[in-house]
């Protein structure tokens, strides 16, 4: 649970600022219910459910059996009763059994029904790599981006967790809501930014990226666990290097094209730095749209790293070789740079 | 909650197969340019849900959905517009024949087999969470109940003790695969007490025969004792979709079924044989029911098209 302190704002850890969030939702509005394996007594197996059952009940905290395709089409005839349900499913990796009722159901239901039949429903997940090789350790964002209907948010810090979930259990559309275990799993004192977590409500709005460090030489796009990566890499080249604006994207849809292609027009060189696969994905998303608005001539230099279309290997030393980690951001930034 | 008569049953009938019928005819002509999935011989079951079920209990169907919208009250002219893709449609021609949603009658249907369960243990979870007293019914057919999502709802139906009524129209063919080489039970009706359920099959074809049977489910779930499995046996008379060429059915078979089970013409025999109504009333009866949908079809037929320009909204109800 939430570590009670008299002060206004906290250091608290992701999950616990995710479950505050919940909290908050649920007291705020009754029609808000979760369903999920282990989110009940247990608090979700990353903790970020921790305490609603007690708070709310077992009807509203609703620890279901592993069957994911029932409890996530449930969520839609919960929406068309009017309730604003948010579904964990345990792992990202998992959708495979129940992307059906994801994309053909909540994502389309709005259209299908010619916005009749609103589906205000929250799939809350956890993606991105701790080691746990190919099946746990995807981060998806990108195929859920790519399909019609869907907002896709994959938060960086404690303080946007809180802010962004508020947004997606208000939001009328359905939102996809990506934790990274990494970050899950995270000391709340190590956390670079956006550290300083508001006891209160507040929502972070969806499709407003963040310029987490400013700079005038590369435009870094990035978002979710990568963003402190960045982040890290850009304050060690300060004053030495390039100059580097970090833009944590905060939502993949909408894509906040706007703020990045703001940064690019004065920079001109853009690196989008993504732990999603790379090929037909986010990164490449992010650069056709700002060609297409800027014009090829406005960009210098444009560079993309991520998974390179290979599964997540087991071993660290294969794991590191793929993921866009710090050596490979400075690489990257060596490059569009030299 | 009055219950429908016998005679009313077969009104109800006459008018479902008359808006099947009118609906083949946007066919040939492409004014329903997909595929459209009739459901032609299954009348007797959507008339029998008549008078079981209250305006807010929930039905999902499936891509054979047209009856039983009609049974849970959905306005023909609107469906009728919906499949005819037009404007006025009951989505704004966004959805089409497969996908009938209309929120104030709990109705919606999917293109997915086996993905109405889901949905509608999501109603019944939620008239337990509103203690509303309210039942959820989940269509499927034979084909559909041999998808993972069966088991897994009807598991937590059972579990939670949820109002979820399971209705299987089994009509013998899965597209090209008969039941009886896709099914491990002679029945689907048996696999009621591996979920704690209330389960029975029944001659669909019957419409007596499924009204009590249905009432029986619906109270079953009603009261709180959980699910129910109610197999209602039957037969397409047409092919999977129109335009099915239907070469893995016997041509005589069908032909036989038709001219001795109809399930209209069983129900008029009935009423027939029981003197509740003569010859000529009964005709009169077909003839009006036919009057008005063919008037229904003229005048959605004038209807216009959804604006092109509107292709790109709902895709998120706040805007884009
Ligand atoms: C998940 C899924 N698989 C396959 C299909 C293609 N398909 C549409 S209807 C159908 C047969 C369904 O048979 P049944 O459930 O018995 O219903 P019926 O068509 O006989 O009414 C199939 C295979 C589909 N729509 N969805």
């Amino acid at each position: 649970m939430t570590v009670e302190t008299s002060a206004a704002v906290r250091n608290i850890n992701v999950s616990q600022a995710i479950a505050e969030s919940l909290r908050l939702e649920m007291a705020r509005d009754e029609k808000v219910v979760v369903l999920g394996e282990d989110v009940g007594l247990q608090g979700g197996v990353f903790g970020s459910t921790r305490g609603l059952q007690r708070e709310f009940g077992a009807m509203r905290v609703r620890d279901t059996p592993i069957a994911e395709m029932a409890f996530t089409g449930m969520a839609v005839g919960l929406a068309i009763e009017g309730y604003r349900p948010v579904v964990e499913i345990m792992f990202v990796d998992f959708i495979g059994v129940c992307l059906e009722q994801v994309f053909n159901a909540i994502g389309k239901i709005p259209y299908m029904s010619g916005g009749r039949v609103e589906m205000p429903v929250v799939i809350k997940t956890a993606g991105g790599c701790i080691g746990s090789a190919a099946q746990h350790s995807q981060c998806l964002w990108g195929t859920f981006a790519h399909l019609p209907g869907l907002k896709v948010v994959a938060p960086s810090s404690p303080h946007d967790s809180k802010g962004l979930m508020a947004a997606a259990v208000e939001s009328d559309d359905p939102v996809v809501f990506i934790e990274h275990k990494g970050l899950l799993l995270q000391k709340a004192a190590t956390f670079e930014h956006g550290a300083d977590v508001p006891k209160e409500r507040y929502v972070v709005p969806l499709g407003q990226a963040n310029v987490v460090h400013a700079g005038s030489d590369v435009t870094l796009v990035t978002l979710s666990a990568s963003v402190s990566d960045a982040l890290a890499v850009a304050q060690e080249l300060d004053g030495t290097g390039p100059s580097v604006e970090v833009i944590d994207l905060r939502t993949v849809v909408p894509l906040d094209l706007d703020t990045i292609c703001a940064s690019v027009a004065r920079t001109g060189r853009l690196l989008v730095v993504d732990e999603d696969y790379v090929g037909f994905g986010l990164s490449g998303e992010v650069i056709s749209g700002v060609v297409e608005r800027l014009g090829p001539q406005a960009l210098r230099a444009v560079k993309r790293i991520g998974v390179a279309d290979t599964p997540i290997p087991a071993a660290k030393s294969l794991e590191e070789a793929v993921l866009p980690g710090r050596d490979a951001i400075r690489r990257a930034i060596d490059e569009v740079t030299r | 909650m009055s219950t429908p008569t016998l005679l009313e049953r077969y009104r109800a009938m006459l008018e479902m197969r008359s808006f099947e019928e009118a609906c083949q005819q946007g066919v040939p002509t492409r004014e329903v340019h997909g595929e459209l999935h009739s459901a032609i011989g299954q009348e007797a079951i959507a008339a029998g849900m008549l008078g079981s079920l209250r305006e807010d209990d929930a039905v999902v169907s499936t891509h054979r959905n047209h009856l039983h919208a009609l049974a849970k009250g959905v306005d023909p002219r609107a469906m009728m517009a919906e499949i005819f893709e037009k404007s006025t449609g009951l989505c704004g021609g966004f959805g089409g024949h497969m996908h009938l949603f209309d929120k104030r009658l709990r109705f919606s249907t999917t293109g997915i087999v086996g993905a109405s369960l889901p949905v509608a243990l999501g109603h019944a979870y939620a008239a337990v969470l509103g203690g509303t007293g309210a039942v959820a019914v989940g269509v499927t057919g034979d084909g559909g109940a041999n998808i993972g999502s069966f088991h897994e709802c009807l598991n937590i139906a059972g579990a939670w003790k949820l109002p979820l009524v399971v209705l299987i129209e089994n009509n013998e063919w899965a597209i090209s695969v008969p039941f009886s080489e896709s099914t491990a039970t002679p029945t689907l009706a048996e696999r009621a007490p591996a979920y704690g359920a209330w389960g029975k099959r029944v001659d669909g074809l019957d419409v007596e025969a499924v009204t009590e049977a249905f009432a029986e489910a619906v109270a079953h779930a009603r009261a709180g004792h959980g699910p129910a499995i109610l197999e209602a046996t039957c037969y397409r008379f047409r092919g999977h979709y129109e335009g099915d060429l239907d070469l893995y059915r016997k041509a005589d078979e069908k032909a036989q079924r038709l001219a001795e089970r109809d399930p209209l013409a069983l129900t008029r025999q009935t009423l027939l044989d029981r003197g509740v109504a003569g010859e000529a009333e009964l005709d009169a009866m077909a003839a009006a029911a036919s009057a008005r949908t063919a008037e229904l079809l003229e005048s959605v037929r004038r209807d216009p098209s959804p604006a092109p320009a509107t292709a790109h909204d709902h895709v998120f109800v706040s805007g884009r």
